[in-house]
């Protein structure tokens, strides 16, 4: 009786697992059975995804000064390698894209990227599959750019209120877009945007008007080397031409 | 540091800090220790980013788990019992008090909706073990229930929240 109860503990503990509201013995103990139980490793990870959930409702803005603490300490501290063999990381990469395409991306692009595309634009195994059901074509080409080879990621502020987010690949002709916290503008008006080079002003199209504070991801091709994007607002509609004011210029 | 991963990383920043505080506050509740283990946290994920492995799950599921882990650390390492005493007092339902929120009321409605569907039991182990940072143990000396009940109620509480919240 004793014998048995204990083997059926280890799942039971799940709960408690992930939410680390357990002694270090019983983590120890729970993680061995973990690396033994796939459906347990399962229900792990999506147990987290709920409670990740429970973390993001806290947030809170940090103290002013962290930021520029902490990308100083990285500036200065060391990447740790994969722990997975090189041979491992394109079928990570894959996981980010979908089953099957994107033979090689190739180790180039640096975890962090790969990370922060995630975290940016919400792609994951699961979600991509999901928006792959519903626009298959732009997602697919989002995901070949977030994974691409050559793939660069870039922040900017934008006049008037707001943060972009683009990760963009010139051997992919494509850079993805989205922005954050964007000031609201009236129904009549959108926010349009536009790759600006050697080869005239491209619009790109109107952002999405977004349902919480999030736009994008939106795709850009055509992309050539020289271009410069920029964001400006537009009639509901939008223009051929950009009018001024510009609220991002970025060098690409 | 690379130009690309240097920017990557800015944009990580971005997205994750403001939760990653937060959530971390919420555990740790010392303003200065927290932004010390924020910082840590901020840190550890620009080291270990290669441990990221979207096969098995969310960014956001693996950012939050190492800024939840690493707040409990040190809520247990440094607070003496009786210093942990005091919080039992003030750790009820805390999600209540979210003072200066960043993240859309939509999102927090969401959430807690899903929570007032849990049973009063599951509740209070879900918000004492995550918010309080108490093991399960302790929250079955709190509740004054067996621990075996609390084990099953944490469990059976985070597979509704899930269900709920559509996030598996």
């Amino acid at each position: 009786m004793k014998r048995q109860q204990r083997k059926r503990e280890p799942h039971t503990l799940a709960g408690a697992y992930a939410m680390d509201a357990i002694s270090e013995p019983d983590r120890v103990r729970f993680e061995r059975h973990l690396a033994r139980c796939q459906e347990c490793a399962q229900e792990i990870a999506s147990l987290r995804e709920a409670t990740a959930r429970l973390a993001v409702v806290t947030a809170e803005t940090p103290p002013p000064g962290l930021k520029e603490r902490v990308l100083a300490a990285a500036a200065t501290t060391r990447q740790r390698p994969p722990v997975t063999s090189d041979a491992d990381l394109p079928a990570r990469l894959r996981a980010l894209a979908w089953p099957g395409r994107l033979a090689v991306a190739g180790a180039a692009v640096a975890a962090v990227v790969v990370l922060g595309a995630a975290v940016v634009f919400g792609v994951s195994n699961g979600t991509m599959r999901h928006q792959l059901s519903q626009a298959q074509a732009s997602s697919q080409q989002i995901a070949a750019v977030l994974t691409a080879r050559d793939a660069t990621m870039m922040t900017a502020p934008v006049a008037g209120g707001g943060t972009v987010t683009i990760v963009m690949s010139h051997s992919m002709h494509a850079l993805v877009f989205t922005a954050a916290g964007l000031r609201p503008l009236p129904a009549s008006r959108g926010y349009e945007l536009w790759l600006i080079g050697s080869a005239g002003d491209r619009p790109v199209g109107m952002l999405p008007q977004a349902a919480s504070h999030m736009a994008g991801p939106v795709i850009a091709s055509g992309l050539r080397s020289g271009d410069h994007l920029a964001l400006t607002a537009e009639p509901a509609g939008g223009t051929s031409r950009p009018t001024n004011p510009m609220m991002l210029y970025l060098v690409l | 540091m690379a130009r690309g991963d240097a920017t990557a990383f800015d944009a990580v920043y971005e997205q994750v800090a403001a939760s990653v505080y937060g959530v971390v506050k919420r555990v740790v509740r010392d303003p200065a220790q927290s932004e010390e283990v924020t910082q840590d946290v901020l840190l550890e994920i620009w080291r270990d980013a290669s441990k990221f492995d979207a096969e098995r799950g969310s960014a956001t599921a693996w950012v939050m788990m190492l800024a939840h882990r690493r707040a409990v650390d040190r809520v247990r390492s440094v607070q003496k019992e009786a210093e942990r005493e005091r919080r039992v007092a003030t750790s009820d339902v805390p999600y209540d008090e979210v003072a200066e929120a960043v993240e859309s009321s939509f999102e927090r409605e969401r959430v807690r909706r899903c929570l007032d569907s849990l049973t009063e039991l599951q509740r209070e182990s879900v918000t004492l073990a995550y918010y309080g940072g108490y093991t399960y143990g302790q929250v079955a000396g709190l509740l004054g229930v067996p621990t075996g009940t609390i084990k099953t109620r944490m469990r059976d509480a985070l597979i509704r929240l899930r269900d709920c919240l559509g996030v598996a």
